[in-house]
């Protein structure tokens, strides 16, 4: 079975249809005419035979591991193939069982013996396979024309109907949507399920491409641990080990994402923040005003719903299907009798009256009142942004062209440059970081004033400490990089470079550190507290939210500290001075 | 198009061969198109719709059977799933639980069974929902029969 497995598997990830022909009816294997293909395939199932150190040069850690399709198929069918072996049901049957219980293999266990009539009703697993009726001639239950019989076909169930008429069914349904997974009969009376094994005898190709594609779209998209890189054109999905630490996950397409919110990193902000805020820029935008004034996200999976007509009880498109009440949003089972019944939706009522119903209103309104406040934040989110695609693309041209000619021109070996590799990358992450926290700083309550200028302060120097390594990495390396020959300042450079970017490293270790706590150490710590009034009493000092705050920054009583390289950080700009220095090369003032 | 008038003809043919089969409803097929259509059901006895004929619209898209005919009543109906002004019916099996196994026949017929049966908890007509939820059967029971003599019933001399 393993070698079946195997071949079944280079197949599914090329070629969808020839997967479920052998893979449903488990038999035979069919010739592998194209040689790439094997080729190709070896190669992953090199990989997944040891499939702890494959994936493993993907993940920095193992909380999480990175599918490609061929993997994302594999685990599918591995779960499919337990469920048929322990149920002793058929690999259709186990699908489908799997499917309805978002893939997940002990579920399906536990439900199933603690009640196979049950679920088997539920799901539409009929226990005894039906006969189509006997006859010569059949009519159809869709078209009331009459076949002969070879021409009619039914599920388990036996309903008869026509080869047209079932391709039709099955091509509207899949049009429909992943709803299509869980078609049922279409006789009004039956639930018998259709599974992939009528799909395949009865749809046309390209509706059977489409339903493969849902079918291991439903396997990520429904399955609790596993999620798609949200990265434009890149098909991996994450598979994530729930309740094991931080969100941060990186795609083997090197895009960086937070597992739990699918929004770019955001460390150290939280989901919620990060939602909100992504949500609010674009509610700047028509689009957004259309959607928020004419649709309401649904209350389980947040796709946004039109409601275009009929009652209030909503239905959800499948393959979420949540039932809601349209006023309140709540679960449509908390309505009814129990809940005191009126329509008018009491609930509606009394969370208005608590301020707490009307969210998009409320949103709209904060929007006109503080545009400019909004303004100012976004403005700096935005920039930093750009700041890091260009800072991303100049690291991209650093390591693929530049690094090579300052080699030349400098005489240094590649290896010894590798601290502007360094510099670039702490810019990278020092510019997502920075971005973030005016998103967190757009939320933090205006009347916690010493929060506030504790991140103000925080924020301004790491901006502070960010723009002096970005100036450095980006001006003055182009002197070197144009200089004719080897200047002699290089090593000087080297030491000013590699300084400024673990001092800027350690500013934004506070400060993540600090937002991750929620700012509580404004209260606990009397150096933080008072660094933070000093630099408010400092002059000018709410424009350091704006971070342009160079030499203006307050004196740490670390800063005398000779780090562990035997750099001294110049008390006044931070500036890593190398130990021999009396005074700061970079503000002249003595040590 | 060609399977949807196939099967609609098949009805209509289905309908004239069996028109005594239900007295509850007449089905006519519109003179010159095949795709609308009227029927008029009678209001099911011990309900407050007993005695009144009510008229419904069909308008059967092309994909039909494949997707679901659009009904609405044109006479007026005090219904919690019936929507007064318009006529438009909250029914499962006229959105996302149609079959193309049905046939306007067992639509009419599912229409006579939510008018015996009427669904409170997902109103279309929240007025007549609220009085049943509230537990007034007797309010909802005498305002849908004030309407069905009003509207469903011919009118005396």
């Amino acid at each position: 079975m393993a070698s079946e497995d195997e071949l079944m598997m280079q197949d599914a990830t090329d070629d969808g249809e020839s997967f479920d022909d052998d893979f449903y009816s488990g038999g035979d294997v069919h010739d592998d005419s194209d040689d790439d293909d094997v080729m190709d395939y070896d190669f992953i199932d090199n990989d997944s035979d040891d499939s702890d150190t494959v994936i493993a040069h993907h993940r920095s850690q193992s909380n999480y591991s990175i599918l490609n399709e061929a993997d994302i198929h594999k685990c599918q069918e591995e779960s499919i193939t337990k469920i048929s072996t322990v149920l002793s049901i058929p690999r259709v049957a186990a699908g489908i069982l799997l499917r309805h219980y978002n893939w997940s293999v002990s579920k399906v266990n536990d439900e199933w013996f603690a009640d196979e009539g049950k679920v088997r009703r539920i799901v539409g697993l009929l226990e005894n396979h039906v006969p189509v009726p006997d006859g010569e001639e059949l009519t159809c239950g869709i078209c009331f024309d009459v076949f002969p019989r070879k021409e009619i076909s039914g599920a388990a169930c036996g309903h008869p109907f026509c080869f047209t008429c079932w391709q039709g069914y099955i091509s509207t349904a899949i049009t429909d949507g992943p709803g299509c997974l869980m078609l049922r009969c279409p006789d009004p009376s039956c639930s018998a399920a259709i599974g992939l094994d009528m799909i395949k005898k009865l749809a046309n190709d390209d509706d059977k491409k489409k339903y493969d594609r849902y079918f291991i779209r439903s396997f990520v998209e429904d399955n609790r641990k596993t999620k798609w890189c949200p990265a434009p054109g890149c098909d991996y999905a994450v598979d994530y080990i729930v309740g094991s630490g931080s969100y941060d996950v990186t795609c083997g397409c090197s895009y960086s994402f937070c597992w739990n919110c699918t929004e770019e990193t955001h460390r150290p902000v939280d989901c919620g923040t990060v939602s909100k805020w992504i949500l609010k820029n674009s509610a700047e935008s028509e689009n957004m005003n259309w959607i928020l004034a004419n649709s309401k996200p649904c209350p389980k999976c947040k796709r946004p719903i039109e409601k275009n007509q009929g009652c209030m009880h909503i239905t959800c498109t499948p393959p979420c299907k949540f039932e809601f009440c349209w006023l309140c949003l709540g679960p449509w089972t908390d309505h009814g009798e129990r809940t005191g019944g009126f329509y008018a939706c009491n609930r509606y009522e009394s969370a208005k009256q608590d301020g707490v119903f009307d969210e998009s209103e409320k949103r709209r309104e904060m929007a006109k009142n503080s545009l400019e406040r909004y303004t100012h934040y976004y403005e700096r989110w935005a920039t930093n942004q750009s700041s890091r695609q260009k800072a991303l693309s100049d690291l991209q041209q650093m390591q693929t062209v530049h690094l090579e000619k300052l080699s030349d021109k400098q005489c240094q070996p590649e290896s010894q440059l590798k601290f502007i590799i360094e510099a670039w990358l702490q810019i990278v992450e020092c510019r997502r970081v920075l971005k973030w926290t005016y998103a967190y700083g757009y939320y933090l309550p205006e009347h916690e004033h010493a929060k506030r200028q504790f991140f103000e302060y925080l924020q301004g120097e790491a901006e502070s400490g960010l723009e002096r390594l970005h100036q450095c990495a980006e001006k003055e390396l182009q002197g070197y990089l144009d200089a004719e020959g080897p200047s002699k300042e290089f090593n000087e450079f080297r030491t000013k470079l590699a300084g400024l970017t673990s001092v800027t490293r350690n500013y934004f270790e506070n400060l993540v550190r600090a937002l991750e706590n929620g700012l509580s150490d404004v209260d606990g710590h009397g150096a933080y507290s008072r660094a933070a009034s000093s630099k408010s009493l400092g002059g000018g000092s709410i424009k350091g939210k704006g971070g342009r705050g160079k030499g203006t920054t307050s004196r740490s009583s670390s800063s005398r500290n000779i780090d562990d390289s035997g750099h001294w950080s110049c008390e006044y700009c931070t500036y890593a001075n190398v130990r021999s220095a009396t005074a700061c090369q970079m503000c002249q003032q003595r040590r | 198009m060609q399977a949807s008038r196939a099967r609609l003809f098949k009805e209509y043919k289905e309908v004239q061969r069996e028109k005594t089969a239900d007295p509850d409803i007449q089905l006519v097929c519109d003179d010159s198109n095949i795709f609308k259509w009227t029927a008029l059901v009678k209001g099911p006895s011990e309900t407050p719709y007993d005695g009144g004929v009510f008229q419904l619209a069909f308008s059967v898209p092309e994909q039909y059977p494949l997707q679901p005919p659009q009904v609405r009543f044109l006479t007026k109906i005090f219904h919690p799933n019936v929507h007064f002004k318009t006529g438009e019916i909250c029914l499962d099996i006229l959105k996302n639980a149609w079959s193309p196994a049905w046939t306007l026949q067992s639509v009419c017929r599912a229409i006579i069974a939510l008018m015996a049966h009427p669904e409170a908890d997902s109103p279309l007509n929240c007025d007549s929902g609220n009085l049943l939820r509230s537990g007034d059967i007797r309010g909802y029971q005498s305002m849908a029969r004030m309407y069905t003599r009003l509207a469903a019933m011919p009118k005396k001399g």
